[in-house]
């Protein structure tokens, strides 16, 4: 009979979820198994790579001067602890306050420069063509103008990690949807209530999405600051240890210096997937 | 755009004739809500300037639910954009209870295509944004938030965000939060045109339910004769450009409104005489444009 297959298609229809508990149960068990495989993998090819060098260097003899077992290296990092944690201290402070500083400064450029249309024409070239110089090398004028104390490097590490937060922010401001703007428009929103209710919340992903690259360009920036001039940070412990031929101790104070940029790194990108989740308009 | 006394006579017998909406009084500018007179947008382009809107001249009273019906790219828009107050007149005036429209009024209410949802914002913020940004005190229109979004039919989803939403339901919302502030004017530009069959019907529904008690002027545009018809008092007939209005009808459905309005025999009339004034509209037009 027809109706009674369309009554059972239904209830046949209904069964398949049934027993949700176990589902769910089933689903999470994947979730585990690949968070699993997506951190076993790579930590499994970094550990072959490392037993590689390890056997690699000792069977063939290569002198420790030349690349050092990777043991070697935790021996030194051990027993040279304290002096790495000494020199660590200015290099971590100095890029925490080098972002800091070019967060708060390229938030403030972008907004100005989406505001007015006279500023942006005016600035944003030049914006670009800094943007585009190799700054690396202006690096020894920060020293000529801020001398030889941390200012230089402080002042270095803000100018290199500030164009990626301007762009960024710059491109989130910008790229808000236009209806939205006109929405704004029609309920008689001020400019500054524009930008304080779409245009910055908007911004807020694109912003961190530039942060996070400005986290890793601040410690490049203090470190070079610190190969051109410095008694201390990692940068010199590095350019020192070599001075001496300590290879162990160089690729040590690099060690520690991985952990801070990746530890600094980290914490922006978890930032940043919080505000894809609170402020982006599809769930990750 | 058009709107002059001159209706066009169709030959023979004229369904219509009954319906059709007194020519406008030239001097009535007093009297009527909304007044158009003369008004003309012409945009700029690099390619040469396109009249989008030429002359239109249009009075419409207080509480008229107004549908405007026309082809694509005739100018729709653009006259909405100018009588909110969202695009400057090019030539001619809009007065509004005797003032001249200069710019967008804290007393309209505007639904557009997309939803435009601020997507970082609950449901019932999204639908509080304009008491935000009008500075209107929020705690006064909470609980018309809350009415509104119980009437349409999303009272389980007010702490929602929009992206937990269908297509349907986030057109709701929008539709809330252009009733919020009690406007004294909607305009509304092709709502639900976006949407699937289904849900357009639903939400033509909620209009035609809100507009029960909601006695509050409106125009909007659609290219659906149904939905003109079924949400209207009045229908507006435009031709593509150089657009004028070839129609002006006064619908004789009372409301509230039934949904079964749709079945009457004279529902199906009216929305076939219209389906031909459209075409007619096409066919006038079509020398221009076919050489
Ligand atoms: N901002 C604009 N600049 C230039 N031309 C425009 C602009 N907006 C609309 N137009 C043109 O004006 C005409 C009418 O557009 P519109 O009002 O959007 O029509 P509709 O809403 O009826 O589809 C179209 O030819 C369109 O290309
Ligand atoms: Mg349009």
């Amino acid at each position: 009979m027809q109706t009674a297959t369309v009554v059972n298609a239904p209830a046949g229809a209904a069964l398949a979820p049934a027993d949700p508990g176990g589902s769910a149960a089933a689903a999470s068990r994947r979730a585990n198994l690949l968070l699993l495989r997506r951190l076993a993998l790579p930590v499994l090819a970094a550990a072959l790579v490392l037993a590689v060098w390890e056997v690699g260097t000792r069977w063939a003899q290569v002198p420790e001067v030349l690349l050092p077992p990777p043991s070697a290296v935790v021996d030194r990092l051990v027993n040279a602890f304290p002096l790495l944690m000494k020199h660590a201290w200015p290099t971590i402070w100095q890029s925490l306050a080098g972002f800091a500083i070019a967060t708060v400064l390229g938030i403030s450029l972008a907004t100005l420069l989406s505001a007015s249309t006279i500023i942006r024409e005016t600035l944003y070239p030049n914006v670009v063509f800094f943007q585009l110089i190799p700054k690396i090398a202006l690096a020894p004028l920060f020293v000529v103008w801020f001398g030889l104390g941390p200012e230089a490097r402080l002042s270095f590490s803000v100018f290199v990690s500030f164009f990626p937060v301007v762009i960024a922010t710059l491109a989130g401001l910008d790229n808000v949807e236009r209806d939205l703007l006109r929405l704004c428009r029609a309920l008689t929103a001020s400019n500054w209530q524009t930008f304080v209710s779409v245009r910055l919340p908007h911004a807020m992903p694109y912003i961190f999405s530039g942060m996070k690259i400005a986290s890793t360009f601040a410690i490049i920036g203090v470190i070079v600051g610190e190969f051109i001039t410095s008694r201390a940070g990692l940068g010199y412990l590095i350019l020192f240890a070599s001075a001496q031929a300590e290879t162990a101790l160089i690729l040590a104070a690099i060690s520690v210096l991985c952990v801070f940029g990746l530890a600094f790194y980290g914490v922006v990108a978890l930032c940043e997937r919080w505000t894809i989740e609170r402020f982006g308009d599809r769930p990750r | 755009m058009n709107v002059t006394a001159e209706p066009r006579a169709p030959a023979g017998e004229d369904p219509a004739a009954a319906w059709r909406h007194p020519a406008p009084v030239a001097a009535d500018r007093d009297a009527a809500y909304l007044s158009l007179r003369h008004a003309r947008k012409v945009y700029q382009t690099r390619t040469g300037d396109v009249e989008a809107v030429g002359m239109a001249n249009l009075d419409i009273a207080a509480g008229e639910f107004v549908s405007i019906l026309g082809p694509s790219g005739c100018g729709k828009s653009t006259l909405l954009s100018m009588v909110g107050g969202l695009e400057t007149v090019t030539e001619g005036e809009i007065w509004i209870e005797g003032a001249q429209v200069t710019g967008p009024r804290r007393d309209f209410g505007y639904i557009f295509q997309d939803p435009t949802l601020l997507p970082w914002k609950s449901v019932l913020d999204n639908v509080l944004f304009p008491i935000r940004t009008q500075k209107r005190p929020v705690a006064d229109y909470e609980a018309e938030a809350h009415r509104l979004l119980e009437r349409v039919g999303l009272g389980e989803f007010k702490a929602k965000r929009p992206r937990e939403l269908s297509g349907g339901m986030r057109q709701r919302v929008a539709l809330c939060r252009g009733l919020i502030n009690d406007p004294r004017l909607m305009l509304m530009d092709e709502p639900f045109s976006a949407l699937d069959a289904i849900s357009r019907d639903d939400m033509n529904l909620a209009l035609v339910r809100l507009w029960d008690s909601y006695h509050k002027t409106a125009l909007f545009v659609t290219h659906s004769i149904r939905e003109a018809v079924f949400l209207a008092d009045r229908v507006l007939v435009m031709t593509a450009r150089p657009s004028r209005i070839v129609a002006d009808l006064r619908l004789p459905f009372a409301r509230p409104r039934d949904v079964t309005v749709q079945d009457t025999p004279e529902f199906n009339r009216i929305c076939a005489w219209l389906r031909d004034q459209i075409q007619a509209g096409y066919g006038r037009a079509a020398p221009g444009t076919g050489g």
